[in-house]
């Protein structure tokens, strides 16, 4: 499976006629991790949602330019008219900063995702859980217990939780919205490991406040500021630690 | 000054904790001291064998049983009209309604919630009058009646109550069954109100109560002194509220008097028994997958 690129065309998104992206062009490579980072309130989790129309379910909300998803052969403009949400959610899919199960039990926290979104059976759903929490190394965690409510969990077993819940649907995309902002430095670091051995699979984009993990993590970095992408930062320019915090924090 | 106004405002919330304790225990302690004596199946069924009333072979002329049957069919009607109708509203106005139609009907619910229930009875009161002089010349006050405007009395309350429940779901939940790819009822219903289940339990709750100790909807929609355990929908029945109010109002001697603080026991009773199986129900909806 090729995991396929973003392509942000002209992207604009403004809440009530206040801009909150402006104009951004940006090629994400497939099977990478993109660190975005910036001051608050800069328009990344505004960019991150833009990925898979998340924003749209706010108020006001109004967005122009392009995302273009899928690869060589089958490339789309999200935003068409005729690209069903439900579809491209489970396409691209997110987690975000608190970890937020479903209420109910383990179990149910796939069971109804993927019964609701991809109609599955309960042999299918069954196979896919396991090997999703077996992914994000929780199976032999919670294997013996997944009636237990999901609300049990540490906030850090919370966390794979809901990432294993994003990978049972099989997505192409991973969409992390600051994955480890409440999470100790054991729990965070058994994510980075988790991320770095994903992006194999997916093309994943997250936002991150630690400059330190972005480093870690990324195969580029995106510089946010007030709505801008002002830079963008290759491996290479990662490398060069004290080069990397002194550019970024210009940036503050 | 601000440890000084710390310790102000932890006392005051202290005493006013312990105000409310204090006015439930005494209110309690009072009904129990003047009804405890009278509490017993001679309270309930008169003369007549307990399994007699209870099964409808003989009727009860001296005791609660025909009042207590009513404030339950009462309850339940009025409950099972109520929750599906205000819950839906709540839902409309919280997910769907944002516009001016929301606003409109926003204001309604508003205007419906500042209707005193006299004015209420006096609608259901003023329905039948108009139903007699036009359609249906028999029709007359009874339990369908009076079940229909309690509906409407504590529709309001479900409708905030649902609708404040379901705004309050933090921002990441909202968006959490959008995030999966569900669909927009798909959402609602896994996700937006079982995390909004306590306000909306918390509703119910509240609407119940209040269909059970409400006294000016049923006096002009149907209750009667004695008519027995109502067979129908269309007949007249009696309810625990009015006949505390017949038995106070018109008592003669101390021990009448005293029956009417059994009968409050009873209706208080009531009202935690049911609000037990409201809390017990949705314990058992949370723990079944």
């Amino acid at each position: 499976m090729t995991a396929p690129a973003i392509e942000l065309r002209k992207l604009s998104v403004r809440f009530h006629g206040r801009a909150a992206l402006s104009n951004i062009d940006w090629t994400i490579p497939p099977r990478t991790i993109t660190v975005l980072v910036g001051p608050s309130g800069s328009g990344k989790t505004t960019l991150l949602r833009a990925i898979n129309r998340l924003n749209e379910c706010f108020e006001g909300c109004q967005t122009t330019g392009a995302v273009w998803l899928g690869n060589a052969a089958d490339r789309r403009d999200i935003y068409r008219p005729d690209r069903p949400l439900t579809d491209l959610r489970r396409q691209a899919a997110m987690c975000f900063q608190h970890p937020n199960p479903l209420p109910g039990s383990i179990a149910s926290n796939f069971t109804i995702p993927l019964r609701c979104v991809l109609g599955l059976s309960a042999a299918q759903i069954e196979a896919r859980m396991r090997r999703a929490l077996a992914d994000v190394d929780l199976l032999t965690e919670v294997g013996d217990r997944l009636h237990a409510g999901a609300l049990t969990l540490s906030g850090g077993q919370q966390q794979r939780l809901c990432l294993a819940r994003a990978l049972a649907l099989e997505p192409s995309y991973l969409l992390l919205d600051e994955p480890t902002a409440n999470l100790d430095f054991r729990s965070t670091a058994k994510i980075e490991e988790l991320l770095q051995r994903l992006k194999t699979r997916y093309t994943i984009v997250a936002v991150s406040h630690s400059l330190s993990q972005a480093r870690r993590l990324a195969d580029q970095v995106g510089i946010l500021r007030e709505g801008t992408l002002v830079q963008v930062l290759d491996s290479s320019q990662i490398e060069d630690a004290d080069a990397f915090y002194r550019l970024v924090e210009s940036y503050f | 000054m601000a440890k000084w106004t710390d310790w102000l405002v932890q006392c005051w919330c202290w005493l006013a904790s312990l105000a409310v304790l204090g006015v439930v225990s005494g209110l309690a302690l009072f009904l129990l001291r003047r009804g405890v004596a009278t509490l017993g199946p001679e309270l309930l069924f008169g003369d007549v064998p307990a399994g007699a009333a209870i099964l409808g072979q003989q009727r009860v002329f001296d005791g609660l049983w025909p009042a207590l049957v009513g404030t339950l069919l009462l309850v339940f009607g009025a409950a099972l009209i109520a929750t599906p109708l205000g819950v839906a509203s709540g839902i409309w106005l919280a997910e769907y309604g944002r516009g001016r139609w929301g606003r409109w009907f926003s204001r309604a619910a508003s205007v419906l919630a500042a209707v005193p229930s006299i004015i209420m009875g006096l609608f259901g009161f003023g329905l039948i009058l108009l139903l007699r002089q036009t359609l249906a010349p028999q029709a007359n006050t009874c339990l369908l009646l009076s079940t229909i405007c309690l509906a409407l009395l504590v529709l309001p309350y479900l409708i905030r109550a649902t609708e404040a429940a379901l705004t309050a779901i933090p921002e990441p939940v909202q968006l959490l069954g959008h995030a999966l790819g569900l669909s927009r009822w798909q959402c609602i219903w896994h996700v937006h109100l079982p995390a909004a289940r306590r306000g909306i339990q918390s509703g119910i709750v509240l609407a119940v109560g209040r269909i059970a100790e409400d006294t000016a909807v049923i006096l002009l929609t149907g209750v009667v002194a004695s008519a027995g355990v109502p067979q129908r929908l269309t007949d007249r029945y009696e309810a625990l509220p009015s006949t505390i109010y017949y038995l106070a109002a018109e008592h003669r001697n101390a021990a009448e008097l005293d029956r009417a603080f059994g009968a409050a026991l009873v209706l208080l009773c009531l009202t935690t028994l049911l609000l037990c199986l409201a809390y017990g129900l949705t314990r058992f909806a949370k723990r079944t997958p």
